[in-house]
């Protein structure tokens, strides 16, 4: 019963020690999620966008994705490269991206989309559509010590 | 602070355990991805510090796709169904045009406006063995009231109204039949909610078609008219033509039958007047002579009156029958 219970303690140490000494020593960079639902809003006879947390999300719905990015360390890093798979409901949205790159096959090329093809089921080539991205990316250079930002796309649930 | 951390040590668990089913494939439907489906989204980073490379991981915001009710509703029956003496089978789809499986509820209105008249409905049947024609008794005739079986996702399901002709219906109206489908789960104005209702264990949310749809079937009254014209003719024993006993009446009954459908079991019955007597072997149909006796022939005759039995006939065709009494 001893034994348990001082099990029990080490685990909550743990939970408390391992990640401050996880952000402070291996972990510089802190990377947190957030999705967001675009709803629109009928209000006095106008559409209104608002961004909602997505409680109740159906095809159609637009979803914009945001992953902050802080530099928590005391050093600058560079080659900073964020990478996000689009999950496998979603298509990415209409005319976004302007500052990241996407691929299409898996994360393998990497490029803009008008630069990339998908080759169909019958072999042949075609243009990539918003629909056919499988990853989007960004690429920041420098990261200075308590530099943070957030990175975003928005997808639409197929 | 405390909070915060501990929460960290959560969610980056959860995006190691995550990270594989970001790459699973969601069922891909027209209709959308099936409700149920969890989009997990979890971006990493990596990066340089001094000589040395790091990568890094962000939790995995996961929102699971609800249940989308729609419908879409078919009449099928190209050409208007022909009722007369038999029930009209009138043909519809359903095709669940949302993202989960849902069961419908039917509904038959006969009342559409600008009807010529309102057909009686018999029964809402399921083609539940799927060849696409009704077959009584085989296929599932819907309890009043009660869903169809669950539909899948982009699935169809054909389903039959039998309607029979109201009384009062005239050959040549036209009618419509509507036929209603309303999710099981609910209606309502697209995204009305229904809290844990959905399939997958989410919401079902009322989608653009309001979790409801509607389609005509036409169908047109068929039927036939008998019209009976009776007239005689008497041939007394002196050449004239005067009713005096020992004189002979040949009566001559004529079914005229108008109209676009048929007319069944129609017999031609007439008595034999009182103080006059039946010529035994002088019944006809359309000149064609009809023994007495109640036999293979369609008609039978006796000192009581006569019976010709014409079974069914179309319309616009026309049946004479005669036979002679004479006058006691």
């Amino acid at each position: 019963m001893k034994k348990i219970i001082l099990t029990a303690a080490t685990v909550l140490l743990a939970t408390f020690v391992a990640p401050v000494a996880a952000a402070q020593a291996a972990q510089p960079i802190e990377l947190k999620g957030q999705v967001q639902l675009d709803k629109i809003v009928v209000e006095n006879g106008h559409e209104k966008h608002v961004l909602v947390e997505p409680k109740v999300v159906v095809p159609g719905d637009k979803l914009i994705f945001a992953t902050a990015y802080r530099n928590t360390g005391s050093v600058a890093v560079s080659n900073f490269v964020v990478t996000n798979p689009i999950p496998a409901g979603v298509a990415l949205a209409q005319g976004e991206t302007p500052m990241a790159e996407i691929s299409v096959d898996g994360g393998k090329t990497w490029g803009k989309l008008v630069q990339l093809t998908v080759t169909g089921p019958d072999g042949a080539k075609r243009a990539a559509q918003n629909s056919d991205v499988t990853h989007i990316r960004w690429t920041l250079a420098q990261l200075a010590p308590g530099a943070s930002g957030t990175l975003s796309y928005r997808g639409v649930v197929r | 602070m405390t909070k915060q951390l501990s929460s960290r040590v959560a969610t980056r668990t959860l995006a190691l355990v995550s990270l594989g089913a970001v790459l699973a494939p969601a069922a891909a439907h027209a209709t959308g991805v099936s409700a149920g489906t969890l989009i997990q989204n979890t971006a990493s980073a990596t990066y340089t510090s001094g000589a040395s490379g790091g990568t890094v991981t962000s939790n995995t915001v996961s929102i699971k796709v609800d249940e989308l009710l729609n419908v879409a509703v078919a009449g099928l029956t190209t050409t208007p169904a022909i009722a007369g003496q038999t029930s009209a089978v009138l043909e519809y789809s359903i095709t669940n045009t949302g993202n989960g499986p849902e069961a419908f509820k039917l509904t038959a209105d006969p009342a559409v406006p600008g009807n010529g008249f309102d057909a009686t409905v018999q029964s809402i049947v399921v083609d539940s063995n799927g060849n696409g024609v009704y077959d009584a008794g085989v296929d599932q005739v819907l309890a009043p009231g009660a869903s169809t079986p669950a539909i899948a996702a982009d699935g169809s399901l054909k389903v039959f109204v039998i309607v029979s002709l109201p009384s009062g219906a005239t050959d040549g109206q036209t009618s419509q039949v509507k036929l209603t489908a309303d999710a099981a789960t609910g209606t309502g104005t697209p995204g009305t909610v229904f809290a844990g209702q959905g399939d997958g264990g989410g919401d079902a949310v009322v989608g653009s078609t309001g979790a409801s749809s509607n389609a005509n079937d036409n169908l047109i009254a068929s039927l036939a008219t008998v019209a009976l014209a009776k007239s005689a003719v008497i041939n007394d024993q002196f050449g004239g033509h005067q009713p005096v006993p020992g004189a002979v009446v040949i009566y001559t009954l004529t079914a005229s039958v108008s109209g676009t459908g048929q007319a069944a079991g129609v017999h031609i019955i007439d008595v034999i007047p009182t103080g006059t007597t039946y010529e035994p072997g002088t019944l006809t149909l359309n000149a064609a002579a009809l023994t007495d006796a109640n036999d293979v022939d369609a008609g039978q005759a006796s000192s009581s009156g006569v019976d010709v039995n014409l079974g069914t006939i179309s319309g616009g065709s026309t049946k004479t029958v005669t036979f002679n009494v004479k006058i006691n």
